[in-house]
């Protein structure tokens, strides 16, 4: 094209006009929060699930008439990986211009992309995340709503002294336990503060671990079946947990009761061992819309919400998690009356609900290090096919109770 | 004593396993002398075969080789003709291609799938059968006995058939074996699809032991690589042996040192084989240098 003068002329005046519209647009520009969480790979689906929740969270704020007078949008950024995570964050803020930051999915995305942030003076808002090392680093911008790998533990020794133990009518210096991790930071981190609390209760306990990417665990079973304890608890990911059940069901291995951490309770295990094996198995998992409402306020809403937005029923626990972590942020945001990250920790501080004021059962109330400390998971249990929570025991909805414990088959 | 003979019926079962997954990958190696890094992928993409036939026509996994072989066979002779074929003569770009093929099926595979793990049921899934003080899984006797059966009919062939004795012509000496007569090219092709094949029968196999997942390849491979190299490259009943002697290995240091050091273990006797007899235990001397050397 031949650039004359009138062609110049015009072009010019698009360019100024253009930019008086966006100026004009600036004044009610949405708060925009950069939702880091791997979109593509193994974990996309996870990934998306929890911005889906994030997208409903702000749906919700922005029907009622958003925050701090303005709408609420979050904007995606997808990192499979901490170098990925690291270039999301540089994008997010400079080409996007997010005035904060949430996630994730996987703790080392989270780990990466929480640096980063602070590197431009952004919060990371912390919703699903587990590591504990993540809080541990007292990052000044970094705050974690969501239950760490010590609460997942702690629920799971709970679920051995209060759940297990009477139901086999065993007391803790007699129970013995066997605890069983992939050998990772995520399965050895929970296993260590498992330890520590069965160690402070006086319960017997032997501990095995396994690679995650093993094409074979049966000598793990065999260990733990010499060792005859009365509880098996697992930490692992969805592929070695359902090799570890097939394992034990091959092998024979019957413990009276099997406790699985922060996994199991998807279709995937249903598919893989059955209904008639996993009837009774017991879950560490984070609490779902179907618990008892006065436990969970709103978690039926949720439920009604996610269903006519997106036609399906959530895949995955960690959604309704990641919808309670933004409506924790929004809450610090009201309480700071700004989107600076110091302000909005400071506000974060001045939070403190009791447990049970939140979809998920979970309060708030943030320690030293900006670990939420009333956000637990629950323990369900596998019955006919379906998960139901059913620890602690104001989590029960009407009509669940505990089955086939101890385990029978 | 029942725990030893337990341990030791699981590393003979395993060691199936191993050696099923490596008879294909030893055959490419042994005949076209290339690494082939995307050999994890198509016992993937035999798994997903099992999957597919299982869904689509209801065929229980352990008929569904009579498929996913054929299919599997095809696909190993077009990624023969159209990917490296091309880079003959450049071995080290050959296996450069076979590690982006590995990455572009395990994508695929993540892009149709959405990396959702899925699982494939037979009729015998949950059986396990007691021999004895010893109790396994039927599934598993299944692949030890196929993975037998596959070794012998494998050997049988590159002994006794015509075909055959042009697939070791042509792996003894190329130039010779072209000057006889022999379309080198053409069992290039035929031994990369047969290895192939032998993959997406492993994936058939394996596939109601495991949770599916595109990563899974990944996980047979390293081991895979291993066998072959104790075994002795290009040897058939090599790739048995060492796929039994991996599998007691992980067994045994498994149950009796800590599963945490099994890998340690099996990689230590795997360097003293190689210091002792570096072509393997049943490779020809000279054997490993010959994927070095120029062929045309």
């Amino acid at each position: 094209m031949k650039l004359t003068r009138r062609s110049f002329g015009g072009l010019a005046i698009g360019t100024a006009a253009a930019t008086l519209v966006n100026r004009n647009a600036w004044a009610a520009d949405p708060i925009k929060i950069g939702a880091v969480n791997p979109y593509s790979g193994a974990m996309a689906q996870y990934g998306d699930e929890v911005t889906k929740c994030y997208e409903l969270a702000a749906k919700v704020v922005n029907e009622k008439g958003g925050l701090l007078g303005r709408q609420v949008e979050i904007v995606r950024g997808s990192a499979t990986s901490p170098q990925e995570a690291i270039a999301a964050v540089e994008q997010l803020v400079g080409r996007d211009k997010v005035d904060m930051l949430t996630g994730c999915y996987v703790s080392a995305i989270s780990n990466a992309a929480s640096e980063a942030a602070l590197n431009y003076g952004k919060l990371f808002w912390e919703t699903n995340a587990l590591a504990i090392s993540l809080t541990d680093r007292g990052l000044p911008n970094f705050a974690r709503s969501g239950p760490s790998s010590n609460e997942f533990a702690l629920r799971s020794v709970q679920a051995v002294l209060e759940l297990i133990a009477p139901s086999i009518k065993k007391t803790a210096p007699d129970i013995t336990v066997w605890i069983e991790h992939e050998d990772s930071s995520y399965g050895t981190s929970i296993k260590d503060e498992q330890v520590r609390l069965l160690k402070e209760k006086g319960v017997k306990y032997s501990v095995g671990s396994h690679s995650a990417k093993a094409i074979d665990v049966t000598d793990s079973i065999l260990r733990a079946k010499d060792a005859k304890p009365d509880v098996w608890i697992s930490t692992a990911y969805v592929p070695d947990t359902n090799l570890l059940l097939r394992a034990a069901r091959d092998q024979g291995f019957k413990p009276s009761a099997i406790v699985l951490v922060g996994v199991g309770d998807t279709p995937e295990t249903l598919s893989a061992l059955g209904k008639e094996y996993l009837e009774g198995v017991l879950l560490v998992s984070y609490p779902r819309p179907d618990i008892n409402p006065k436990y969970g306020p709103g978690a039926s809403g949720f439920l009604d919400l996610y269903r006519k937005s997106y036609n399906r029923d959530p895949i995955a626990p960690q959604g309704l998690t990641a919808f309670v972590g933004l409506k924790m942020l929004f809450d610090a945001i009201n309480a700071a009356k700004s989107i600076e990250f110091e302000a909005i920790i400071a506000g974060a501080k001045t939070l403190d609900k009791p447990v049970g004021s939140y979809e998920t059962g979970y309060g708030v109330k943030f320690d030293k290090n900006m670990q939420n400390t009333r956000a637990l998971p629950v323990v369900a249990q596998w019955q006919g096919g379906a998960v139901k929570a059913v620890f602690p025991p104001e989590a029960l909805s009407e009509g669940v109770k505990v089955v086939n414990l101890p385990r029978q088959s | 004593m029942t725990a030893l003979l337990n341990i030791l019926a699981i590393g003979l079962l395993l060691g199936g396993i191993y050696a099923l997954v490596s008879l294909g990958l030893n055959l490419i190696f042994g005949v076209i002398r290339i690494v082939n890094f995307a050999q994890g992928e198509f016992v993937m993409l035999g798994m997903y075969g099992a999957l597919s036939a299982s869904l689509a026509m209801g065929m229980d996994p352990y008929l569904s080789p009579v498929v996913v072989m054929p299919a599997m066979f095809i696909l190993g002779c077009i990624v023969y003709r159209f990917i490296l074929r091309p880079l003959q003569g450049e071995p080290m770009m050959q296996i450069f291609a076979t590690f982006g093929l590995l990455m572009v099926i395990e994508n695929g595979i993540l892009g149709l799938t959405g990396g959702i793990g899925q699982n494939v049921s037979s009729f015998i899934s949950s059986v396990s059968v007691r021999i004895g003080p010893i109790q396994i899984g039927l599934p598993r006797i299944l692949v030890l006995v196929l993975a037998s059966v596959a070794t012998a009919a494998l050997w049988w062939c590159l002994r006794y058939t015509l075909r055959g004795k042009a697939i070791r012509a042509v792996a003894q000496d190329r130039k010779a074996a072209r000057l006889m007569g022999i379309d080198v090219e053409q069992i290039f092709m035929l031994s990369f699809g047969l290895g192939a094949a032998f993959a997406g029968l492993a994936g058939c196999l394996l596939a109601p032991l495991y949770t599916l997942s595109p990563q899974i390849g990944m996980n047979f491979i390293m081991p895979a690589f291993a066998v072959v190299v104790l075994g002795g490259l290009g040897s058939v009943p090599g790739a048995f042996v060492g796929g039994i002697i991996v599998g007691l290995t992980e067994a045994l240091s498994g149950f009796y040192l800590d599963p945490a050091l099994k890998h340690a273990v099996l990689f230590m006797v795997f360097i003293i084989v190689l210091v002792l007899r570096p072509a393997g235990l049943f490779g020809v001397s000279g054997a490993e240098e010959v994927g070095l050397r120029e062929q045309s």
